[in-house]
């Protein structure tokens, strides 16, 4: 009879320890989604931020020399990311590959104007900074015009700061639920454990002699969870990666190792305070108070 | 006249803010034995969770070895408690560990660092209360009596100058109750300080010892007709 007893007080046991490994599982996948998302949604906005070109159209009458020093005038703006040079030709050449008629040849003339096409970083990228740049930029005198596709920069700024805004609320919500999952799952486990805690105090142990265990185990699952959780958000990652490469999600050695060891890190602050405050409160009660 | 091990002057027992036990005044010496005695509910545990600290001195004096209640400070509760052996009426044994690991774990957590020595003091009280075979097993594959009397060598662990007993033999039946009263008997014989709490009055009848009746929030002592 006890031996069947014993195997039972052992399945729950392990049983316990399993919905706790598995919460601390699911709150640090969510965190590193999160951590992940954050971490990579700077990099997905430059990437298209980075599209975004500002298009000079020159004066027709440039010599090489001047075309060169401006070239070298454009290419140290701190805001250039990428130069391209189109001149007349090219652009009578594109533009007649995209009407698919060679205009040049009922016009005679080519009306058409070089330009460069300047790639800007995306830092730079925002309705403010692009009018401050454009003006600048028609200030010099080989310069005719300076273009931008401004509802578009509006529409990308706008959307992107609402996605941020959202992404950090329900990062936020999602993190705080989580929490509170998890220190209900420690708190139930520690829960079962309370008579003998009370039972320990009674003999002389000190509160912090009596914690550090339950401290120590729950640190141990939480660090078994970020082990699963690791596991799973790589394995993700790698699926992903396979299918849109464009994203480069495994590029980034250093944003990985940032995510494992934030995902490790909150194992250890989380599982270790919410075992510490579960403890705290079963110490506090009197004998009394236990059987609620 | 040697000094006392614990005293309660002018004492006011409160449960909940209600008046349980009035005008307490009693002492006990190094090496005597007391009966606490009196109907469920009159409040033995409660003068007794006084003494352990469990439950908070508020109005009136007292000390038990050497804290002083009124004063007694949450960070002390621990340090009283190892001069105090208590046995329960549940026994309250660490149900998810080995006999052994019970005494060890009481050793461990008031300081003890030697293995051996920890190991041949867990023999030791083992011994004396009969079951020096038995450290293996786990609390439930053991008789009422027997946790009892591991209970009781756990009290001895740290050589206490006071033990309290509430209820000691209340869940056992009385054969066996003589058996854990006989071991009582003998600490006490050893040296030891006890105060128990029972209702059981043919533990009494059969070892006499100096007795205290609670009745009607009142604690007095009891004369026995010889
Ligand atoms: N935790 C508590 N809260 C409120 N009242 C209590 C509590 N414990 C005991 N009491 C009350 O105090 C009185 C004395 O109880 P107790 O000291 O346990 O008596 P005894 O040990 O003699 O049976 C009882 O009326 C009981 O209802
Ligand atoms: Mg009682």
């Amino acid at each position: 009879m006890s031996k069947s007893f014993e195997k039972y007080q052992k399945r729950r046991l392990q049983a316990s320890y399993l919905s706790v490994v598995l919460s601390i599982t699911m709150v640090l996948l969510m965190v590193g989604f999160l951590g992940l998302t954050v971490l990579k949604y700077r990099n997905l906005s430059g990437y298209f931020k980075e599209k975004v070109s500002i298009t000079l159209y020159l004066k027709n009458n440039m010599s090489d020399k001047q075309q060169t020093e401006l070239k070298k005038f454009l290419a140290d703006k701190d805001y250039t990311n990428k130069i391209r040079f189109v001149s007349k030709k090219q652009a009578a050449e594109e533009f007649s590959k995209d009407i698919g008629e060679d205009f040049l040849s009922f016009l005679g003339d080519n009306p058409l104007k070089s330009y460069y096409e300047i790639r800007l970083k995306a830092d730079f990228v925002n309705p403010a900074q692009l009018v401050y740049i454009k003006k600048e930029l028609e200030k010099n005198d080989f310069i005719e015009e300076a273009a931008y596709d401004a509802p578009l920069v509006d529409l990308l700024t706008k959307n992107i700061k609402t996605i941020g805004f959202w992404l950090i609320v329900g990062a936020s919500v999602l993190a705080f639920i989580s929490v509170l999952l998890l220190n209900s799952s420690i708190r139930l486990s520690i829960y079962s454990k309370r008579f003998t805690i009370k039972t320990m105090q009674m003999v002389g142990a000190t509160k912090s002699f009596i914690r550090k265990p339950f401290i120590l185990g729950s640190v141990r699952l939480g660090l078994a969870g970020a082990f699963f959780a690791s596991a799973i958000l790589l394995g993700i990652c790698y699926k992903i990666n396979h299918k849109l490469p464009a994203l480069a999600l495994l590029e980034d050695v250093k944003v990985l190792a940032l995510v494992v060891g934030g995902i490790f890190a909150s194992a250890i602050i989380i599982t270790a305070a919410s075992a510490f405050m579960a403890t705290q409160r079963f110490l506090r009660l009197k004998t009394d108070q236990l059987y609620f | 006249m040697s000094q006392p091990v614990l005293y309660l002057k002018n004492a006011n027992i409160f449960q909940d803010n209600i008046l349980i036990l009035k005008n307490l005044d009693f002492e006990i010496n190094k090496g005597e034995f007391f009966y606490l005695i009196g109907k469920t509910g009159s409040g033995k545990s409660s003068l007794l969770k006084i003494l352990y600290g469990d439950l908070p001195l508020i109005d009136g004096v007292g000390e038990v070895v050497e804290y002083d209640l009124p004063s007694l400070k949450e960070k002390q509760i621990p340090f009283l408690r190892r001069k105090i052996g208590i046995v329960f009426q549940d026994f309250k044994l660490l149900n998810d560990r080995s006999i052994n690991d019970n005494l060890l774990f009481v050793l461990k957590a008031t300081g003890w660092k030697d293995k051996d020595k920890m190991h041949s003091k867990i023999n030791e009280v083992l011994t004396k209360v009969g079951l020096q075979d038995k450290g293996y097993k786990m609390p439930f594959q053991l008789s009422g009596g027997e946790q009892q009397r591991i209970a009781i060598a756990r009290a001895l662990l740290n050589d206490p100058e006071l033990i309290i007993a509430d209820e000691p033999t209340g869940n056992l039946d009385p054969k066996t109750s003589m058996e854990v009263m006989e071991l009582l008997n003998q600490i006490h014989k050893s040296g030891k300080t006890i105060l128990m709490a029972t209702h059981d009055y043919s533990l009494i009848l059969k070892y006499p010892q100096r007795t205290f009746k609670v009745e009607n929030g009142e604690v007095f002592e009891v004369v026995h007709q010889q």
